[in-house]
C-alpha cells in the first residue's frame, strides 16, 4: 500500500507557506534528556532534538506520550512539580539552562510559555499586557502604551479591545483571553515561544485565529507548539516530533513526516490507528 | 429503547420525587429556621430593651378630703404606698390612707405653744424632720411603719417617735421661717431662718467612745452671716455647705466646716442662679444632697452643684430642664433615683431624670384649685399625692419604671454629681442607695475596640504573613503538618487562654517588661538578618535544605532570639531605664502601667484569633489556581513578585473576610478579656492599661443585676448594641467583600 494515500493531504489542509529548514539556526539544543517524577518514575527517555530558530516546531503524540513535559522542560516549569528531576541538558542559545546558577526568572523572559486554558490576571487588558515589563521593572507610561499597543496588534486583538483596555480581562470571550495571554507574553519578547495546546479549549473560529497569529509570529520568534491535533500540527509546523510513550519516536519536517514518516509508530498514528 | 425502560422499577419515580421534594424541604427548613433563630435573639433583646425608652405615664385617682381645715405643711408616703403622713399647722400628725384619706392614726405633738412653721426634712430614706415652731424652738421626729401579717394581712403600724424626746432647740426667739436639718454618722446639723432674717445654726457631733461605748454629744453653735433676702435654706449631704436662696434668684453657699480665726462662717461663692430673669419659684435638694434643683418664676429650671474651680469651690450650673414654659410652683425629689417631678399650679406634673437630662412626663391633670407646695412621692416613685389649696388631696399613679436612660447618657460625656467636668463613665452601682448610676457606653465600646486593635495589631501580621508563607512557599509535606497544627490552636477553650493570660503571661509581662519588649523589636530584626545572611550562603551549602522547608531552619533561631533577649534584658534594664523599666514607664513617660493591660490582651486574644485568620487566609491564597501563579512565572516573575501581583490581589476578598472574621471573634471574645483586662472602663488607648469590653461587662454584671431593673436592661442594652455593632461591621464586610470579588473574582 502506497503510504501517500494514509498520510494527510497537506494542500487541502489550507497549509501555510513552509519555511526553508535547511538556512535555520539551532535555537534550543536537547541532549539525551531524562526526566523522572519521584525518584522512579521516568516519563522522558533520552530526548535528543534540535528546534531550529524562527520556526514552527510541533509536537504530537497521544494522551501522555510525554509532549507537555518536554515542553515545560524548556522554560523550566518542571521544578515548580514536586519531586521531578532532570537528567541531561538543555541549551538554548549554546547555554545550559539547568546549569547551577541559572536565574530561572531571566529564562522564563526569554523562553515566553501560553498555557492550554487562557489564564488572564484579573486585572484590566492594559495591566495584563504591560505585567511582564512592570516587573522587569518598567513603569513609564510612555513604553507601557506603546508596548501594549504593539503587542496587542501583534497578536491580533488591538481592533477588539483598544476602546477597552481599562475593563477586566475576565470579560473577554475565551479566544480573545488566549490571545491577550500570547500578547502578554510577546510583550516581554522572548527569544521562544511555548504554547501548550493553545487552542483546545476554543472554538474553530477561535483556532483559526491562533493558528494564523502562530503563522504571523513565526518570523520574529522560535515556536513550539504541544498539540493533540494533527491536521493543526500539520498546518502551522515546519517540523514535526512525534512522541510516544516518553520517546521521541520521530523528529523531521512536517513535510516528510505526514507524507512519509521513517517510523512504523509514526505511521500508525497519523493514519489513526491509535485513536 | 424501551428495554431499558422496561428496567426501571415502578415504585423508583416517586421514590425519586419523594426524597428530591424531603431534601428540599429539610434543606429549606434548616436554613429558614437559622434565620428566625436570629431574629429571635433580634427581637428578644429589643423586647428587654424597648421600657427603657418608653416614657412614663401616670392615672388620676379620686379626689379626697382628709381633715377639713387642715392645711399640711409636710406630707410623705411610706415605703409600701399604702398610707401617707401629713404634718398638720394644728400640731397634729395624721397618718392616713392613700386611696381615700381615712385616718388610721393621729398623733398630738408635744407642744411648746407655738404654732407650726415650717418642716423640713433630712434625707427621704431617714424619715427625719425637723419642726420649726413660731417661737423660734425647733424640734426631731421622726415617722416609723412596723409591717406585720396577722391573719396572712399585711397590717401597717404607724409610729412617731421624737429623737430628743420632748426636749426643743432654741436657735432663736424669733419666729422660724425657713429650716434645713442634715443628719449623718457623726452629728446632725440644723439651720434656721427667723423671721428678722438672722440665720442661726447649731451642729450636735456625737462621739462615741469606742472603748467605754459612751456617746459624748456637743452642741456647737455656727454663727452665720445675715440672712437677706433668703427663702429657702438647704444643707449637704457633707454637712459642708450651706445653700441660702434668694427670692430673686440670687445664691449663697456657706462652707459650715471652715476652720480658721473668723468669727462668721464665710460665703465661698454667690451668684444669681437665673441670670437674673426671674424669681425663684421652687427649690429642692436632689436625692444625695449633693445637686440643687430651682425653678423659676419665668419658667426656667436648673440642676446645680458644687464643682472644684480654679477660685475655689463654686456652684455649677450643670444643666437646664425644659419645662414648656410652666411655671414650676413645687419640686419634688424622688427617694431611689436621680429624678423629680415638677409640678405647675393648674395641676400641670412634669417628670425629669438629671443624668439623663430627660423629661419622662408631661401632663395636665384637671384641678380645680391651685396645687400647694407639700405634695409628695412615694418611696418606690410610683406615686404622687397632690394637695390642694384647700386641703384636700388627689393621688395620682405613676408607671415610671425607667427613667434613667437616655441616647446623652449612654453616648454623651455626662456631668455627674461630684465630678469636676463632664466624662464618659460607666459605674453601674455603689454601696449606697442614694449613688447616681453611670451608664455610659463609650468606655466599654472604646474598651472593645481598643482591645480588638492590639488584639488585631498582634494576630493579623503574623496569621496573615504565616498564611501566605504555608499557602504558598512552604513545601506540601511540611503544609500537611503545619495548617492542621495551627487550626487545632482553634479549638483551645478560651478560658484557658484567658486563665494564662491573667495569671501567668501578666504577671511575667511585668516583671520582664524589658525582655518582652526587646523581643518584640529583636524577633521581626533577627529573623530577617537570618534569611539575609541565609541568602549570602554559598549556594550548595543553601541547596542543602530542600524547597519549602527553610521555615524549619528558623526553629533554633527564633529559640535563640527568645532566649538572648530575656539574657540581655537585665543589663538593658539597667543600662536604659535605671533598673527598672515599669517605673520608667510611669514616672519618665507619665504613662500608668497596670498589670492587667492590653498588651497582654493583645498577645493573649491574638493567640486566640491568630488560628481563625490563618486558616480562612490560607485557604484563600492556596485556592488561587495554578495556572494564574504559573502564567505569571512563565513571564519571568520570581515568585514573590508572582505573589504580590497576581496571587494576593486574587485572594483578596478571602484574606478580607479572613481579617473580619477575627476582628468579630476579638470584639465578641469573653474570657480572655474578662480575665486579663482588668475590668477597668477607662477610656485611655495606652497599651500599657486596661479596658473593659462589652461583653466582658455584660458577662461580669448581669449575674448581679436585679431582674427587670435599669441596670439589668441596659447590659441587655449593651448585648443588642454588641449585635448591632458585629451585624454592621459583618455586612460591611460582606459589601466590600463582594466588590472584592467582582473585581478580581470569576477564576
Amino acid at each position: 500500500m502506497n503510504m501517500q494515500t494514509h498520510a494527510i493531504d497537506m494542500q487541502a489542509l489550507g497549509r501555510q507557506p513552509t519555511s526553508n529548514l535547511d538556512t535555520a539556526d539551532t535555537s534550543l539544543k536537547v541532549e539525551d534528556l531524562r526526566l523522572f517524577y519521584n525518584q522512579d518514575a521516568q516519563a522522558l527517555h533520552d530526548i535528543n532534538l534540535e528546534i531550529p530558530r524562527q520556526r514552527v516546531t510541533a509536537f504530537i503524540g497521544p494522551s501522555g506520550c510525554g509532549k507537555s513535559t518536554l515542553l515545560r522542560c524548556f522554560n523550566r516549569m518542571n521544578d515548580l512539580v514536586d519531586g521531578c528531576r532532570i537528567e541531561g541538558s538543555i541549551r538554548l542559545e549554546g547555554d545550559d539552562i539547568y546549569a547551577p546558577g541559572v536565574d530561572v526568572a531571566a529564562l522564563r523572559r526569554r523562553i515566553g510559555m501560553v498555557f492550554q486554558k487562557p489564564n488572564p490576571f484579573p486585572k484590566s487588558i492594559y495591566e495584563n499586557v504591560a505585567y511582564g515589563l512592570r516587573i522587569q521593572g518598567i513603569n513609564k507610561k510612555r513604553v507601557l502604551d506603546e508596548v501594549v499597543e504593539k503587542s496587542l496588534r501583534s497578536a491580533a486583538l488591538w481592533d477588539e479591545v483598544k476602546d477597552r483596555l481599562d475593563e477586566s480581562a475576565l470579560g473577554m470571550s475565551g479566544g480573545q483571553q488566549q490571545r491577550l495571554v500570547i500578547a502578554r507574553t510577546i510583550a516581554v519578547e522572548p527569544e521562544v515561544l511555548l504554547l501548550d495546546e493553545p487552542a483546545s479549549a476554543l472554538d474553530p473560529i477561535s483556532t483559526l485565529k491562533i493558528e494564523e497569529l502562530i503563522y504571523e509570529l513565526k518570523s520574529r520568534f522560535t515556536i513550539v507548539i504541544v498539540t493533540h491535533n494533527m491536521q493543526q500540527a500539520a498546518r502551522v509546523s515546519d517540523m514535526t516530533a512525534f512522541m510516544y510513550m516518553g520517546k521521541l519516536i520521530e523528529h523531521d519536517s512536517t513535510d516528510k513526516l505526514f507524507t512519509n514518516p521513517a517510523q512504523k509508530q509514526t505511521e500508525d498514528y497519523i493514519t489513526g490507528r491509535y485513536g | 429503547m424501551s428495554s431499558l425502560a422496561d428496567q426501571i422499577p415502578a415504585y423508583l419515580p416517586a421514590w425519586r420525587r419523594f426524597k428530591d421534594r424531603a431534601a428540599t424541604a429539610t434543606i429549606s427548613g434548616g436554613g429558614a429556621s437559622v434565620l428566625v433563630a436570629i431574629l429571635l435573639i433580634f427581637f428578644y433583646l429589643i423586647y428587654e430593651v424597648l421600657p427603657l425608652f418608653t416614657g412614663a405615664s401616670l392615672e388620676p385617682r379620686a379626689q379626697f378630703a382628709m381633715a377639713q381645715g387642715v392645711q399640711s405643711e409636710y406630707v410623705a408616703i411610706e415605703e409600701q404606698g399604702e398610707l401617707a403622713m401629713s404634718v398638720g399647722n394644728d400640731n397634729v400628725v395624721r397618718f392616713f390612707q392613700t386611696e381615700d384619706g381615712a385616718i388610721r392614726d393621729s398623733v398630738e405633738l408635744p407642744g411648746s405653744g407655738g404654732t407650726l412653721a415650717v418642716v423640713a426634712q433630712d434625707s427621704p430614706e431617714s424619715r427625719l424632720l425637723a419642726l420649726g415652731y413660731a417661737d423660734g424652738t425647733v424640734r426631731l421626729m421622726r415617722h416609723q411603719y412596723r409591717i406585720t401579717y396577722p391573719n396572712d394581712q399585711r397590717l401597717i403600724t404607724p409610729a412617731v417617735e421624737f429623737p430628743n424626746g420632748d426636749a426643743a432647740f432654741t436657735l432663736s426667739d424669733q419666729a422660724i421661717t425657713a429650716l434645713a436639718v442634715r443628719d449623718a454618722e457623726e452629728g446632725l446639723v440644723l439651720v434656721s431662718l427667723h423671721d428678722n432674717g438672722e440665720l442661726h445654726g447649731l451642729r450636735i457631733t456625737r462621739d462615741e467612745n469606742f472603748l467605754t461605748g459612751e456617746v459624748e454629744i456637743t452642741e456647737e453653735s455656727l454663727s452665720l452671716p445675715a440672712g437677706g433676702n433668703t427663702v429657702s435654706v438647704y444643707v449637704g449631704s457633707s454637712q459642708r455647705w450651706l445653700y441660702l436662696l434668694g427670692d430673686d434668684g440670687s445664691y449663697r453657699v456657706v462652707d459650715l466646716k471652715h476652720r480658721g480665726a473668723d468669727i462668721v462662717l464665710p460665703v465661698v461663692d454667690r451668684g444669681q442662679l437665673f441670670e437674673g430673669r426671674g424669681n425663684l419659684s421652687a427649690s429642692a435638694l436632689l436625692l444625695g444632697g449633693i445637686s440643687v434643683l430651682a425653678a423659676s418664676d419665668e419658667g426656667e429650671l436648673a440642676q446645680y452643684f458644687m464643682v472644684q474651680g480654679e477660685a475655689g469651690p463654686r456652684l455649677q450650673r450643670i444643666r437646664e430642664f425644659d419645662t414648656d414654659g410652666e411655671t414650676v410652683t413645687a419640686l419634688i425629689a424622688e427617694h431611689r433615683r436621680k429624678g423629680f417631678a415638677a409640678l405647675g399650679q393648674q395641676g400641670r406634673i412634669q417628670l425629669f431624670h438629671t443624668t439623663a437630662h430627660r423629661r419622662v412626663l408631661d401632663e395636665q391633670l384637671d384641678f380645680s384649685l391651685p396645687v400647694e407646695p407639700h405634695s409628695a412621692l412615694s418611696p418606690r416613685g410610683n406615686q404622687l399625692l397632690l394637695q390642694q389649696s384647700n386641703g384636700d388631696y388627689r393621688g395620682v399613679a405613676l408607671d415610671n419604671k425607667h427613667p434613667d436612660i437616655s441616647w446623652s447618657a449612654l453616648w454623651d460625656k455626662v456631668w455627674y454629681e461630684s465630678y469636676p467636668e463632664p466624662d464618659y463613665i460607666w459605674q453601674s452601682s455603689a454601696s449606697n442607695n442614694d449613688f447616681e448610676p453611670k451608664y455610659s457606653f463609650s468606655p466599654l465600646a472604646f474598651g472593645t475596640l481598643k482591645a480588638a486593635f492590639y488584639a488585631m495589631l498582634i494576630a493579623a501580621p503574623l496569621a496573615i504573613c504565616g498564611a501566605i508563607y504555608t499557602a504558598y512557599f512552604m513545601a506540601p509535606a511540611l503544609r500537611r503538618k503545619i495548617k492542621p497544627l495551627i487550626e487545632l490552636m482553634e479549638a483551645l477553650p478560651t478560658v484557658i487562654l484567658g486563665f494564662l493570660a491573667g495569671l501567668w503571661l501578666a504577671p511575667f509581662i511585668e516583671d520582664k517588661l524589658t525582655g518582652v519588649v526587646i523581643i518584640l523589636l529583636v524577633m521581626p530584626v533577627g529573623v530577617l538578618l537570618f534569611a539575609f545572611a541565609w541568602s549570602r550562603l554559598p549556594v550548595n551549602l543553601r541547596t542543602q535544605v530542600p524547597d519549602g522547608w527553610h521555615a524549619a531552619l528558623l526553629i533554633p533561631v527564633v529559640l535563640f532570639l527568645g532566649w538572648f533577649s530575656f539574657a540581655i534584658s537585665d543589663a538593658v534594664e539597667l543600662w536604659l531605664f535605671g533598673g527598672d523599666m515599669r517605673v520608667w514607664v510611669t514616672n519618665d513617660l507619665g504613662i500608668s502601667f497596670d498589670q492587667r493591660n492590653a498588651l497582654v490582651v493583645g498577645i493573649a486574644m491574638g493567640m486566640a484569633v491568630i488560628p481563625t485568620i490563618f486558616s480562612i487566609a490560607e485557604d484563600a491564597i492556596f485556592s488561587v489556581p495554578k495556572h494564574l501563579s504559573f502564567g505569571s512565572l512563565a513571564l519571568g516573575a520570581t515568585p514573590w513578585q508572582t505573589l504580590v501581583g497576581v496571587v494576593l490581589p486574587t485572594a483578596s476578598p478571602g484574606i478580607f473576610s479572613a481579617l473580619m472574621i477575627g476582628m468579630g471573634r476579638a470584639v465578641g471574645e469573653t474570657m480572655i478579656v474578662l480575665m486579663a483586662t482588668g475590668n477597668t472602663p477607662i477610656m485611655d488607648i495606652n497599651i500599657f492599661e486596661g479596658m473593659r469590653t462589652l461583653a466582658a461587662n455584660i458577662a461580669v454584671e448581669v449575674p448581679e443585676a436585679e431582674v427587670d431593673s435599669t441596670h439589668y436592661r441596659v447590659l441587655f442594652l449593651a448585648a443588642f448594641v454588641l449585635f448591632l455593632f458585629t451585624f454592621v461591621v459583618n455586612t460591611l464586610a460582606e459589601l466590600i467583600r463582594q466588590r472584592l470579588r467582582i473585581k478580581y473574582g470569576s477564576l
